[in-house]
C-alpha cells in the first residue's frame, strides 16, 4: 500500500517543483544564472538520453556531446533556411538526429559493450573533425549554410513567444519536461520492461522472445531524438554556434556527471545537468577555476564505480543523488508511519521496494 | 515430437556436441550427463544462442534452426537457465507476461494466462511485487511460470532444482510432472538430481563428451553400465 | 594531387608518429590482457609527465633528469592507480574498468589545466636534443627523434612479444589474460604480475608522452586525446595481438600524415583512426557467433 500512496504524491511534488522552476527561479536569480539554468535544461535532456542508453540498456556513449552538436547543426541550418515555427524545427532536428543515430548505431550494435563505447568515442572525434571543417551554419547559403566571409553574422532566432532570456529559459524547461515525459512513457511500458530484461540478461530476454536488437535500436533512436531536440534548444539559447563549443572532452565529462547523478533515474539527469552547467557558472562567478570541478568529476566517477554493487546500470545512485532525494523527502508532508521494511525480505508476499523513477 | 539429426557444435577446438541424433517424443524427457557433456550447449542450440556446425532440428514439423533466436520463443520454445534469470527489477507479473507481450498472443487473454501460470507453479506471492524481493525458490518458480505461460511447444528446463532445498525441489518436481498435461508441450529436463529425473521423466537421454551414449526409458537408462561409467569413471 | 616529393617528409613523420602509437598500443594491449583494464588515461599521464618535464627544464634542470622524472611520474601514477583501483574493480566488466580510468583521466586533465593554464600564454613546446641532428635519406630530412620514435615502436613490440613468450613473468601475464582465477590457484603471484603490467604500461606512457610532446605539440588536450589513435590501433587488433596493434598503429600514423599535403582531405585527416577502426570492426565482426550464454555445457 505504501508504494501506491507514494506514487500518488509524486506528481504533485513534481508539479510544484516545475512551477517553482518556471516562475520562482527567474524571479530569484539574475540573468547570468538564468542563462546557466537554460543550459541546465538543455543538458538535462542530454543526460536523460545518456541515462536511457547507459542506465536502461547498458550502452555507454562516450560521444553524446557530438550528437548534441549534430542536433544543433541541423536546427541552426533549418532555422536559417526556413521560417517554420520553432517547435516544428525542434522535432525535425530530433528526427534527423534520430535517423543519423540509428544508421550509425545499427552496425555498431553487434559489438560488445567495451568496443561499442570505444566506437562512440571515435565517432565523436570524427564528428568533431567534420564540424570543424564544415562549421556551424551562420546564415550563409548552400548545404552547409556557412559563409566564411560573412562579417555580420545573424544570430540564430528564437521562437517569437520566447525571445527574451527568461522567457527562453521557461521555454527550454517546458521542452525538457516534455522530453522527460517521453522517456517516462517508454520506461513505464513495454520498451522499458524489455530494456530491463536486456540489461540484466540478454539470453533471458531473447529466450522470452524479445528482439533485443530492435529494442536496443529503439533506445538509440529515443536517445538520439531527445539529444537532437536538445541541440535545437541549445542553438536558440546561445544564438551563435562554434565547433570549439563541442570538444571531445565534454562528452567524457558529461558521462562522468551522469554517472555521478545516477544513470538510472530522471532526477539523476537533472542533478547531472546542474553539476555540468550550473556549478561551473557558480564557480566562475566566485572566481574559482572550473578545473576543480573536472577533478571532482573524475573522483566522482571513481567513487561511483567502485561502490556500485553490480554493473554500471545497476548502481544505486549515491552521493549527490541521494542527497537530492533526501532534500526532496524533507519537503514532502510527513507520511503515515511506514513499516520498518523497505528492506526486501526473503519471505513471500511482503510488498516493498518503491519503483525507480 | 522433436527430431534432432547429426547435430554438431564446435567452438575453439572443442567439439561440444558430436553428431547427436535423437528423437524426443511428447511428454517429459530427461537429459543427463557429467559436467561438460554438452547438455547446456544442446539447449543453447535450441534457443538459438549457438549455431551448430552441422545438423538439423525439426520440431513439430518446423525447421527450428531456420528461425531467428527471438522468434523461437514466439514459436513456442521456452527455457529456464542454470543460474536463474528472473528479471529482478520487474514484478512477478511483468516477468511472466514477458513472453506473452512479445509474441502474437492476444492482449485480452494476457492477464488470465499470466495468473493461471503463476497459480499453476504454486507461487504464493503478490504478482505485483518486484522479483528482487523474493527468495531463490520463488524466483525459480517465476522462471518456470514464464516457461509455461501461453501456449508453449517446447519447454527446456536447465537444472531447475540447482541450489534449492529438498521441499522446494520436490514441489518443483510436482510442477514439472504436470507441465505436459497442462500445456501439451514437450518438456526436456536437464538435471543432476537423479531422483528428480526419475520422478518426472518417462524417457531419458545421456550425453558424455558431446556424444549420445544412451537413451530410452528412464529406469533402464539409469541402470545402464555405460551411463554409470560415464558418471563414475571406470572401476 | 601533390607530387611524390611533397609526400616524402610525411612518410618519415608518419612512421615516427606510428612508432609512438605502436609503443602506446603495445602498452595498452599488454595491460588489458593482464588485467582486463583498457587504460584510457594513458595519454593523460604521459601528457602530465611531459608538462612536468617541460617545467623542470624551464627551471633549469638538465634535460635527461626531466625526462626521467616524466617517465617516473607516469609510471608511479599508473602503478598507484592499478594498485588502488585494480583490486576494487577486479571482477567487473571490462567496460566498467575502462570507464573508471576515465575518472583518472579527468582528474589529471583538470590538474593539468589548473597548473599549466593555456589561456593567455604562448604555446609551449618540448624539444629533445635529437630534434636538431639528423641525416638525409635521398631528398628526405630525418631527425634522430623520429628515428627514435619509430625504433622505439619496433623495439618495444618485438621485446614485449619475446617477453610474453619466453619469460616467466610474461607467461604469467598471458595466463592471467586467459583466466585470472585459475592462474591464481596455480600459485602465480597475481597481484605482483599485475603490478608489473601496470608499471610497464606506465613507463611506456611516459615515454610516449615525451615523444608525442616533441613530435606533435605540448598541449594537455591534444596529448590526452591522442591516445584515441592508439586506441584505434588496439581496437583493430581486437585488444589481443600486439603484432596487429603495431601494424595498425603504423598504418594510422602513416595515413594520417600522408593526408596532410592533399588539400581536399587534409582537414579530415584526424578522422583517420576512427575510419580505420570502424572499417576493421565492422568487417571483422561479420561472422560473430551469437551472444554467449553465461553457462558452460
Amino acid at each position: 500500500m505504501r508504494r501506491r500512496v507514494a506514487v500518488a504524491r509524486r506528481p504533485a511534488i513534481i508539479a510544484v517543483l516545475l512551477l517553482f522552476a518556471l516562475f520562482g527561479l527567474p524571479a530569484l536569480l539574475s540573468l547570468y544564472y538564468i542563462d546557466a539554468l537554460t543550459q541546465v535544461a538543455v543538458y538535462s535532456m542530454v543526460a536523460a538520453a545518456l541515462g536511457v542508453l547507459a542506465g536502461r540498456v547498458g550502452l555507454i556513449s562516450l560521444g553524446q556531446v557530438a550528437v548534441l552538436a549534430v542536433g544543433a547543426w541541423v536546427a541552426a541550418r533549418l532555422l536559417f533556411a526556413t521560417t517554420q515555427p520553432y517547435p516544428v524545427i525542434l522535432v525535425e532536428a530530433g528526427l534527423i538526429t534520430m535517423v543519423a543515430g540509428m544508421l550509425i548505431g545499427l552496425p555498431a550494435l553487434r559489438l560488445r559493450g567495451l568496443y561499442l563505447a570505444l566506437i562512440t568515442l571515435m565517432l565523436a572525434g570524427a564528428i568533431t573533425v567534420i564540424l570543424a571543417s564544415l562549421n556551424f551554419p551562420n546564415g550563409g547559403h548552400g548545404f552547409s549554410g556557412y559563409n566564411g566571409a560573412l562579417v555580420n553574422i545573424p544570430p540564430i532566432r528564437r521562437p517569437s513567444i520566447a525571445s527574451g532570456d527568461p522567457a527562453y529559459y521557461r521555454y527550454s524547461v517546458i521542452i525538457a519536461a516534455i522530453m522527460f515525459l517521453l522517456v517516462l512513457a517508454h520506461i513505464r511500458t513495454r520498451p522499458g520492461r524489455a530494456w530491463a530484461a536486456i540489461r540484466q540478461s540478454e539470453p533471458a530476454a531473447l529466450a522470452a522472445g524479445i528482439n533485443t536488437t530492435l529494442y536496443k535500436l529503439w533506445a538509440l533512436a529515443l536517445a538520439s531524438f531527445i539529444t537532437g531536440v536538445a541541440g535545437g534548444v541549445l542553438a536558440g539559447a546561445v544564438h551563435y554556434l562554434y565547433s570549439i563549443d563541442f570538444p571531445t572532452q565534454n562528452s567524457i565529462i558529461l558521462l562522468a556527471v551522469v554517472l555521478m547523478g545516477g544513470v538510472y533515474s530522471l532526477w539523476g539527469a537533472v542533478v547531472a545537468a546542474v553539476l555540468y552547467q550550473f556549478l561551473p557558472a557558480l564557480l566562475q562567478n566566485w572566481g574559482v577555476s572550473a578545473d576543480w570541478l573536472t577533478i571532482l568529476f573524475g573522483i566522482g566517477v571513481l567513487q561511483v564505480l567502485t561502490t556500485a554493487p553490480a554493473g554500471l546500470a545497476d548502481q544505486v545512485p549515491k552521493d549527490l543523488a541521494k542527497l537530492g532525494r533526501l532534500l526532496l523527502r524533507l519537503t514532502r508532508r510527513p507520511q503515515p508511519a511506514e513499516p520498518a521494511a523497505a528492506v526486501p525480505t526473503e519471505t513471500s508476499g511482503v510488498s516493498g521496494g518503491g519503483g525507480a523513477a | 515430437m522433436i527430431e534432432v539429426s547429426g547435430l554438431t557444435v564446435r567452438y575453439g577446438g572443442v567439439t561440444s556436441l558430436d553428431d547427436m541424433s535423437l528423437t524426443f517424443q511428447v511428454g517429459t524427457c530427461g537429459l543427463i550427463g557429467p559436467n561438460g557433456a554438452g547438455k547446456t550447449t544442446f539447449f543453447n542450440v535450441l534457443s538459438g544462442f549457438v549455431r551448430p556446425a552441422a545438423g538439423t532440428v525439426r520440431a513439430f514439423g518446423d525447421d527450428l534452426l531456420a528461425m531467428a533466436h527471438f522468434r523461437r520463443a514466439r514459436w513456442g520454445v521456452r527455457r529456464t537457465f542454470q543460474t536463474e534469470q528472473a528479471i529482478s527489477e520487474l514484478s512477478v507479473f511483468d516477468n511472466v507476461a514477458m513472453v506473452h507481450e512479445h509474441s502474437r498472443l492476444g492482449g485480452s487473454s494476457r492477464r488470465k494466462d499470466v495468473l493461471d501460470a503463476i497459480s499453476f507453479v504454486g507461487l504464493d506471492a503478490d504478482p505485483d511485487v518486484q522479483v528482487r524481493t523474493l527468495g531463490a525458490g520463488q524466483r525459480r518458480l517465476v522462471e518456470v511460470a514464464r516457461a509455461v505461460v501461453g501456449r508453449p511447444k517446447l519447454v527446456l528446463l536447465d537444472e531447475p532444482a540447482a541450489g534449492l532445498p529438498d521441499e522446494e525441489t520436490s514441489h518443483l518436481g510436482d510442477v514439472i510432472r504436470r507441465i505436459p498435461e497442462h500445456t501439451q508441450a514437450l518438456t526436456i529436463l536437464v538435471d543432476h538430481d537423479m531422483s528428480l529425473v526419475s520422478a518426472c521423466c518417462e524417457t531419458t537421454a545421456v550425453l558424455d563428451f558431446g556424444k549420445l551414449i544412451a537413451s530410452g526409458p528412464t529406469a533402464a537408462v539409469l541402470r545402464n553400465d555405460d551411463v554409470i561409467r560415464a558418471y563414475l569413471g571406470v572401476a | 594531387m601533390p607530387a611524390w616529393s611533397d609526400f616524402e617528409p610525411f612518410i618519415v613523420s608518419g612512421l615516427a608518429l606510428g612508432g609512438v602509437y605502436a609503443l602506446s598500443g603495445v602498452g595498452l594491449v599488454v595491460l588489458y590482457r593482464a588485467t582486463g583494464v583498457l587504460y584510457l588515461a594513458f595519454g593523460a599521464v604521459g601528457a602530465m609527465g611531459a608538462l612536468i618535464a617541460w617545467s623542470l627544464t624551464q627551471a633549469g634542470t638538465p634535460g635527461w633528469v626531466s625526462w626521467l622524472v616524466c617517465v617516473a611520474f607516469a609510471a608511479a601514477v599508473t602503478l598507484a592507480y592499478g594498485t588502488v583501483f585494480g583490486p576494487a574493480l577486479a571482477g567487473r566488466d571490462p567496460l566498467v574498468k575502462a570507464v573508471a580510468t576515465i575518472g583518472l583521466t579527468l582528474v589529471l586533465y583538470g590538474a593539468m589545466d589548473l597548473l599549466w593554464t593555456t589561456s593567455g600564454g604562448e604555446a609551449r613546446s618540448l624539444t629533445l636534443p635529437t630534434d636538431n641532428s639528423g641525416f638525409s635519406v635521398g631528398q628526405i630530412l630525418v631527425n634522430w627523434t623520429q628515428v627514435i620514435a619509430l625504433a622505439a615502436g619496433v623495439v618495444i613490440t618485438v621485446a614485449t612479444g619475446a617477453f610474453l613468450r619466453y619469460t616467466k613473468l610474461g607467461t604469467a601475464m598471458r595466463a592471467m589474460a586467459n583466466d585470472r582465477v585459475i592462474t591464481a590457484t596455480l600459485g602465480v603471484p597475481v597481484r605482483r604480475v599485475e603490478a608489473a603490467a601496470w608499471l610497464g604500461c606506465g613507463v611506456l606512457a611516459g615515454i610516449a608522452g615525451l615523444l608525442l610532446a616533441d613530435l606533435v605539440a605540448l598541449d594537455a588536450t591534444t596529448l590526452t586525446f591522442l591516445v584515441i589513435s592508439s586506441l584505434a590501433a588496439v581496437l583493430i587488433a581486437r585488444l589481443r595481438s600486439i603484432a596487429l596493434a603495431f601494424a595498425a598503429a603504423i598504418a594510422i600514423g602513416l595515413i594520417h600524415d600522408l593526408l596532410t599535403p592533399i588539400t581536399s582531405l587534409t582537414n579530415y585527416r584526424d578522422m583517420t583512426p576512427f575510419v580505420l577502426a570502424a572499417i576493421a570492426l565492422l568487417v571483422l565482426s561479420r561472422r560473430r557467433v551469437m551472444t554467449q550464454s553465461r553457462e558452460e555445457a
